[in-house]
């Protein structure tokens, strides 16, 4: 890596001063899972002067509940919140969110915070500078989105707009469904941003001056039915095709709370109003939760190659309404899926330069 | 843009950690026998120290072949920053035997007695996450191990002989 300054931050005021004198040219470290991708693939036009280490900085690593919220620190590890008692008990889907990121040792360092605010996958955005890169596109400010002529199986089919990259963070979709807001510190004071509405088509709501303290999740009155569901083409350390919780609260048979939230379909994390709504007031039963997917992806415009997603997702949203944990999904059932294509996606979005990006392959998949 | 260096805390001229067991002080700057603040510790460990036990393949935190323990957790010493180590306790491969007899760690036995190796590359990283979870339960059933090293890969498939290693190490432990 290319050298920078690097400073130990001891306090927020001191990490977000940093950050203001730097002027956008500083970064933070949490646990740099994210961060070291940045700094070894230079991927940026700009490579960070100053390195900011918050991990120094003592007080946020917690999960606790008070009357109104349920509070974490932005720098409780992502192993923690997995293996909270607390969360598996009430709010299992973060808690699944969280296991199901990357590896254990990932896991063992990467930080809440950190994995709310890690950057897109895109394979053009991401494309590493030192085997022809970096790759200049509307993300980065010059040109248009690649995507969404090259390869776009891994790309947005809802909300798209200038850029087509989807919000990767798989614990973003369980706070999205809890209504989660994060609580922003910046030199000017503290702000809130619901976590629903922090992504955006070109970057996330963070100044470049700013850093997230705590999520606040409000509390759930009660426990209710939840799921969270994350379909990938391997199982550890891969990223979401697409990704769903749902929750569901039933008096006498009928819903009298629906929500579903869907990842890596979109720059942000979708909340499916229209299946909700539907749901509320009706029983859940097989062939309401069918329905209630056909909603939630009503909206949906795919790219040329990513129709497969909606078949994903709407099976997916089906079987977490209905409390299902089974997440593959038989070829012969997802009407779009090309199993050529699919085998061949993670080395097309990995190492494989974007002139090949459209070449199909033959062979199978990896196991 | 000029920058006022007002608040800016000076960098920590040393950062001292626990290597295998021992205090390790490494000076921090940009000359030859100092390690620079952008280094990671895997290329400490390997080019600084010596330990070159501590294999890197990939470089990107995506294979987990530079796996080490840092207070007893698995981690990545590839997506760790040497400078960031300062006051912990790093063990790596060559940490696991009795540094006085010279006698191997049961998972190390474990591992030649099961064969769990072809080239033996990724087995460094294998062990450490392993260890890792030995460490935090002793006798895990076998979907925790498989858990446990679902960060490693080994393009040999080795993984088969691996279980049977851990497994019998649990075992024995159990």
């Amino acid at each position: 890596m290319r050298p920078f300054t690097h400073i130990n931050a001891r306090t927020v005021k001191q990490a977000v001063t940093a950050l203001a004198q730097q002027n956008g040219a500083a970064r933070l470290n949490a646990g740099g899972t994210d961060l070291f991708g940045l700094l070894k693939d230079e991927y940026l036009p700009a490579y960070p002067d100053m390195i900011v280490n918050i991990k120094t900085i003592a007080g946020l690593n917690y999960i606790k509940e008070d009357k109104n919220f349920l509070r974490i620190g932005a720098l409780t590890r992502l192993a923690d919140i997995s293996k909270s008692s607390l969360l598996r008990q009430r709010y299992a889907v973060l808690a699944d969110a969280a296991h199901s990121v990357a590896t254990p040792q990932i896991r063992n360092v990467a930080t809440l915070g950190g994995n709310l605010c890690q950057d897109v996958r895109c394979c053009y955005y991401r494309y590493p500078r030192h085997i022809g890169g970096p790759i200049q596109c509307a993300r980065k400010g010059s040109g248009a989105c690649l995507a969404v002529t090259g390869d776009n199986r891994n790309h947005a089919i809802l909300g798209g707009k200038r850029c087509f990259a989807v919000c990767p963070s798989d614990t973003a979709v369980a706070l999205t469904l809890y209504d989660a807001r994060l609580l922003v510190v910046g030199p000017g004071g503290e702000r809130q941003i619901a976590v629903g509405d922090f992504y955006t088509p070109l970057k996330n709501g963070l100044r470049s001056d700013e850093m997230v303290r705590e999520i606040q999740i409000p509390r759930l009155p009660e426990v209710p039915q939840q799921t969270f569901l994350k379909f990938t083409l391997r199982k550890p350390i891969d990223f979401a095709v697409v990704s769903v919780a749902a929750l569901v609260s039933q008096a006498t048979g009928i819903c009298t709370e629906a929500r579903i939230a869907l990842g890596a379909v979109a720059p942000g994390i979708v909340r499916a109003d229209a299946a909700e709504k539907f749901l509320r007031g009706r029983p859940l039963t097989a062939e309401t939760a069918a329905q209630a997917a056909e909603l939630a992806l009503a909206d949906a415009r795919p790219l040329s190659r990513n129709a497969y997603k909606i078949n994903i997702a709407t099976a997916l949203v089906t079987r977490a309404l209905l409390g299902q944990k089974e997440c593959e999904i038989p070829p012969d059932e997802v009407k779009a899926y090309n199993p050529t294509e699919l085998s061949t996606f993670h080395r097309c979005s990995s190492s494989t330069p974007p002139g090949y990006a459209t070449v199909v392959e033959s062979g199978t998949a990896t196991p | 843009m000029a920058t006022a260096p007002a608040e800016k805390r000076p960098p920590a001229k040393h950062v001292s950690l626990v290597v295998n067991g021992r205090a390790v002080e490494l000076e921090i700057g940009s000359q030859p026998h100092q390690i620079s603040p952008s280094h990671t510790l895997a290329h400490t460990l390997r080019e600084t120290l010596g330990l070159t036990g501590t294999k890197v393949t990939c470089d990107n935190g995506a294979c987990g072949t530079c796996t080490v323990l840092m207070d007893g957790a698995a981690i990545l010493s590839c997506m760790t920053l040497t400078v960031e180590c300062h006051g912990r306790s790093i063990i790596s491969i060559e940490g696991l035997a009795d540094g006085k007899t010279g006698k191997l760690d049961p998972l190390q036995q474990s591992f030649i007695d099961h064969t769990a190796f072809q080239c033996g590359f990724c087995t460094p990283g294998m062990i450490m996450s392993a260890k890792s979870l030995l460490l935090e339960n002793p006798s895990p059933v076998e979907d925790e191990v498989k858990e446990a090293l679902s960060g490693n890969f080994c393009r040999c498939i080795s993984h088969y002989q691996v279980l049977r290693a851990v497994m019998a190490v649990a075992g024995k432990e159990a």
